[in-house]
């Protein structure tokens, strides 16, 4: 009894953390060129691949990209650009919206 | 007639067929619903499309009454080196199925098997993207490999051309595909050229084709947040010339001419798979001789993001 005690502990810590994660800084990215669903699968995927990153929502009527981090870890303009373009798309607008430190436009 | 004349009035008169086959179901790289040309692929992705394709053409003007049934089920994968660059391959599935009538007996001749494998690399040369549409202008260019069969045989021997899942023949093919994408609409063309070379005394004619398609979301009709799901109503059209095929080095007068196909379609769009159907319907077929008239071609396909 006492390993399966141990063993759901184990199992509720490691489901708490992505909860925790979910916890960093946001950003929009305002994307150009996003017109369909099919499409933003592959800029979902590409920024998902990013170390750090808990969620990734977009909108397509907007063409904003929301991109949340994981605690204490920042998403550079630099690397979401570079994921965009993997993707096939352009960055148009980055910016951070809760959290960690100010945006320093490049 | 002797019996062996007899099979050799068929053969030579199914050869004719040869060139509707690669009008119709031979240049799947370019297939009228979405172009397999101007799939999106990412970089470093893998996209697949599997299609279904049933071709039939019975209008025969000349007294064999031929009657072919071409179905393929036809895999496509692209991959994405770069942003720029992708590239992808095409493998059908055969199954041909060619009946005619002489001195009154019905024949039937058919064969199945993989067909030949065409690769293509795609470069986009153009891009410009606004929110909410983005344009593309990309040249291809590829070769069909003879990788299928070419050499089936049945009881009255070796098949007609026609009716080979494989052609024997290495064929270079390219073009340019242009897309002009927005949120409530998609305008896809393309300009394609195959030169079709030579095998087992046989030159099909070669195909230069203009394709256009126009995707218009039905469904949802107003957008809200997220990535829903799109239906499209899909209306293409396909202009298609050939050029005359030889046999043995001669002209054969009842092959080649021009299609025009009008094909309505429907699409359902999701983040992660595409299905979607059409059927190709003839409204022009200006054809030499006795070439074989298509009745229609039916299309089902799905595709996946990986």
């Amino acid at each position: 009894m006492k390993i399966i005690r141990h063993s759901l502990a184990a199992l509720m810590l490691l489901l708490l953390i992505p909860v925790a994660q979910a916890a960093g800084s946001s950003y929009a990215l305002q994307v150009d060129g996003l017109a369909c669903p099919f499409c933003a699968y592959g800029i979902e995927k590409k920024l998902s691949s990013i170390d750090g990153v808990v969620d990734t929502q977009v909108n397509i009527k907007t063409g904003e990209v929301i991109v949340t981090m994981g605690e204490g870890i920042p998403l550079t303009e630099d690397l979401a650009r570079k994921k965009v373009k993997e993707a096939g798309f352009t960055l148009r607008g980055f910016s951070q919206r809760s959290g960690g430190d100010a945006h320093v436009p490049e | 007639m002797s019996p062996n004349s007899h099979r050799h009035c068929h053969n030579r008169e199914i050869l004719c067929l040869v060139g509707s086959m690669v009008l119709g179901t031979g240049n799947t790289w370019s297939a009228p619903i979405t172009f397999n040309t101007a799939l999106p692929v990412a970089q470093n992705e893998f996209l697949a499309r599997e299609q279904f394709i049933v071709n039939r053409a019975s209008d025969d003007p000349s007294p064999l009454n031929r009657d072919r049934t071409a179905k393929a089920a036809v895999s496509v994968l692209g991959y994405g080196v770069n942003s720029k660059l992708a590239l992808f391959g095409v493998l059908p599935y055969r199954d041909n199925e060619l009946k005619v009538k002489i001195a009154g007996r019905h024949i039937s001749r058919s064969a199945s098997g993989f067909g030949d494998l065409t690769v293509f690399g795609r470069y986009t040369l153009v891009q410009q993207d606004r929110p909410g549409r983005n344009f593309r202008i990309a040249p291809f260019a590829g070769i069909k490999a003879p990788t299928g069969d070419d050499n089936k045989r049945d009881a009255m021997g070796k098949l007609p051309p026609a009716a080979q899942v494989g052609s024997g023949s290495w064929d270079p093919l390219f073009g340019v595909v242009g897309t002009y994408q927005t949120l409530d609409y998609q305008i896809d063309s393309q300009i394609s050229y195959q030169v079709n070379t030579e095998a087992n005394n046989f030159e099909a004619g070669d195909v230069v084709r203009l394709d256009g398609s126009l995707q218009y979301r039905s469904w949802p009709k107003t957008l809200g947040g997220g990535v829903p799901a799109f239906v499209y109503g899909v209306m293409e059209a396909s202009l298609v010339y050939q050029q005359k095929n030889r046999i043995s080095g001669r002209s054969d007068d009842d092959s080649g001419g021009t299609r025009l196909f009008v094909t309505p379609g429907i699409q359902y769009v999701t983040r992660r798979w595409i299905s979607e159907a059409a059927v190709q319907v003839p409204v022009v077929q200006n054809l030499n001789g006795d070439a074989l008239e298509n009745d229609y071609i039916a299309r089902v396909s799905v595709r996946f993001n990986f």
